[in-house]
């Protein structure tokens, strides 16, 4: 079932473009990626309106402190598991407007990013390379394809393995939990 | 027009005499001194003697004890600032919205960042800061330091009003139809728009401020990060700016390449519009053809300034980058194709059912209200309003090229999106003539890094209107003081006006109409 969803997600991404005080520079770009030169629809990357049924936002911008609250709003109406693109050397640290008096300066400063897209403005290519090394690092790597034997001595390795770990572990283990009891006690006593 | 010789400087020498001390050639075509109050009369006189009397901006300056406000008022051939002061414990001056109502925005904005009283249109809240901006701190006076201002938190959540039978739609700000982040609450009453309330300021990065601190050859790359879309001439207006206080003379051929620059944003910035309009009537086709059409001009700004968006071609002294002889054909034969395409939009445009139904007497503005509410760009020229600086007073090369000003008289969406449909052609025009008799010889001239004590103002025609620097130098490498008013910022009033009793539906075409760029608006 994970896999599916996961694959489901990989597939058809549908990001929402939030503009947190940019120039229209990254913001042009993005739509450029809708039209027939990138087109990125092929790809099954959708643009959203609405937060509450996106998987990716897109953010641009500086970060200003009227948007600052809104992105976050906008932020936590996006449902489970949701990933932040940060686009554009201003949303990655805030840029040229770095220390302005009305820029909070960075994505990252307000919500958890999980991919940052340098330049100014990045070129379409460089938001679409950025937005599908995102969606590979969902997908778990594919396990290589091995031969009979390759498997029987990797099978032999990891029984191994578990029989020299297991018995250890859990004498420390217990030893752990002595040691916290005998810490606790006197505490506890007083 | 037939008004076209007023001599409005001795209009004003005629009515006001001695009241008033003129300055001739300074900020623009004189520069007049006048003493609290007195603004007003100046402003009448001219208002009298010529029809097209409208306001470009008004320029806050902190002169230490005293507040500088600033009045760019432009007339049917002449520019002529008002300067006037206001002591700085009680910084009150006589609004006047009553003689130019497209004046309350300007006025505001300086209230806001200044704290200048305008008496009889006083700002309640903010207009670009934001909501926890502490009162009484105004962040461009030069004792406030303002990355040490301390915010109060957050406001609450902003929810729409009950307001009896009517209704109150908040759009914004984050919205589908909206790019950029701005808020507009339009009460409705059925379906009919009866109020229009807009909150901008979400992209207000405070860059005036900024480039005070910056060395004017930084700053060339700040302001051009004003607006991703118009950056060549954000660019360029700040570098006419300080050119024209170091009375540097550009060579021959940097103003051609400047002027192939200009227009190649003119260009990507029209097909933008034209295609965003159609997105926003639903249209979605329109939209890919449009900008299809739209990345081969892309690919020309590369080929010319290596980069796609930001050309960075502008430099005080000319142009950082030549033009190859060997990539002349290239660009004229992508020209040529986008030219060969352009009979196709202009055919649906005239004849589209769906364009005609959605954009025809949509957001009317007549031209006495474009006047008055002293709007720019292709909403001026779309209402019968005749300006465009590139013919009212030539920059650059743009005096010796051929070129048609486009006016359309019908004043509404249709009106104003044809306008720029045709300026397309215009555009491809020019370049091709500018490519044409490009002069030989340098295309960059050494400038000092300090710029001596002055200031000077630079008007050009960016896509969406009259774009008005002024910048005052004091003699180091950074600039005391960076005002920008930007085209949107002047349109605005008159998407509020015609708003007005038109169907909720109609909002977005009659907005995407004046082409809104909030990053400009807001700075």
């Amino acid at each position: 079932m994970t896999n599916t969803v996961t694959w489901a997600r990989v597939k058809s991404p549908w990001v929402l473009h939030f503009n947190s005080g940019a120039c229209n520079g990254c913001d042009i770009e993005i739509v450029a990626l809708l039209t027939p030169k990138y087109d990125v629809e092929r790809f099954g990357v959708k643009l959203e309106p609405s937060p509450r049924h996106a998987d990716v936002l897109l953010v641009t911008g500086c970060v200003t402190q009227q948007c600052a609250e809104r992105l976050k709003r906008v932020y936590d109406q996006m449902p489970q598991p949701k990933f932040v693109v940060a686009i554009g050397a201003c949303a990655c640290s805030g840029g040229v407007f770095q220390g302005n008096y009305n820029v909070v300066g960075g994505v990252d400063k307000v919500i958890p990013v999980t991919a940052y897209i340098p330049g100014c403005p990045p070129r379409p290519e460089a938001i679409l390379d950025g937005v599908v090394k995102l969606l590979n690092a969902l997908n778990p790597p594919k396990p290589k394809k091995l031969s009979k034997q390759e498997k029987q001595a990797e099978a032999l390795k990891t029984e191994q393995a578990k029989q020299a770990v297991a018995a250890p572990e859990v004498v420390v283990a217990s030893q752990v939990v002595k040691s916290v009891i005998e810490e606790v006690k006197p505490i506890v006593k007083q | 027009m037939s008004n076209n010789n007023i001599d409005i400087v001795k209009v004003i020498q005629s009515k006001l005499g001695d009241k008033v001390q003129i300055q001739l050639g300074q900020l623009g075509t004189a520069a007049i001194n006048v003493s609290n109050g007195l603004h007003r009369e100046v402003l009448k006189a001219m208002l009298e003697a010529d029809e097209k009397t409208g306001l470009t901006a008004i320029s806050g300056v902190d002169l230490g004890t005293t507040l500088g406000v600033l009045y760019h008022v432009h007339t049917s051939n002449a520019f002529v600032t008002i300067r006037a002061e206001v002591p700085k414990d009680n910084p009150k001056i006589q609004t006047i919205v009553d003689l130019i109502p497209g004046a309350a925005f300007h006025e505001y904005e300086v209230s806001d960042l200044l704290g200048v009283i305008f008496v009889g249109n006083e700002l309640k809240g903010h207009l670009v800061l934001s909501e926890n901006w502490p009162e009484g701190i105004y962040p461009l006076r030069k004792d406030v330091k303002a990355t040490e201002v301390k915010l109060s938190p957050a406001p609450e959540e902003e929810k729409a009003p009950d307001i009896g039978k009517l209704v109150k739609i908040i759009i914004g700000p984050q919205h589908p139809a909206l790019l950029e982040p701005e808020k507009f609450a339009v009460t409705v009453d059925g379906e009919i728009v009866t109020k229009v309330e807009p909150r901008i300021g979400y992209v207000h990065r405070g860059i005036e401020k900024a480039s005070e601190s910056r060395t004017y050859v930084q700053d060339v790359y700040l302001v051009e990060r004003i607006c991703g879309i118009c950056n060549a001439c954000h660019a360029y207006g700040f570098v006419a700016a300080v050119e024209k206080i170091l009375k540097t003379q550009v060579p021959e051929r940097a103003k051609y390449l400047r002027v192939v620059t200009l227009e190649l944003n003119r260009l990507h910035s029209h097909l933008l519009t034209l295609g965003h309009a159609g997105l926003e009537i639903g249209y979605e086709t329109l939209f890919q053809y449009f900008w299809r059409d739209r990345e081969p001009i892309m690919d020309l700004i590369e080929l010319t300034s290596g980069n796609r968006v930001y050309a960075s071609l502008m430099t005080i002294g000319g142009v950082r980058r030549d033009i190859k002889d060997v990539d002349v054909p290239k660009i004229k034969t992508t020209l040529e194709d986008l030219r060969k395409k352009i009979p196709f939009y202009r055919q649906v445009y005239e004849n589209e059912p769906s364009i005609k139904a959605r954009m025809r007497n949509v957001g009317r503005l007549s031209r006495e209200d474009a006047i008055k509410l002293c709007v720019v760009g292709p909403v001026a020229r779309g209402s019968g309003y005749d300006i465009d600086v590139r013919k009212d007073d030539p920059y650059e090369a743009y005096g010796e090229i051929p070129f048609n000003k486009i006016v359309y008289k019908e004043g509404d969406t249709w009106a104003r999106m044809n306008v720029r449909m045709d300026e397309v052609e215009e555009s491809i025009n020019i370049i091709q003539y500018a490519l044409d008799h490009m002069p030989k010889g340098p295309f960059r001239i050494d400038v000092p890094r300090n710029v001596i004590a002055g200031e000077s103002i630079s008007r050009n025609e960016a896509p969406r209107g009259e774009l008005f620097y002024y910048v005052k130098s004091n003699g180091t490498a950074n600039p005391e003081r960076v005002k920008v008013r930007t085209p949107t910022f002047a349109n605005i009033p008159s998407f509020l006006q015609t708003a007005i009793g038109e169907n909720i539906a109609d909002v977005p075409p009659n907005f995407v109409s004046l082409d809104p760029c909030f990053s400009c608006t807001d700075r």
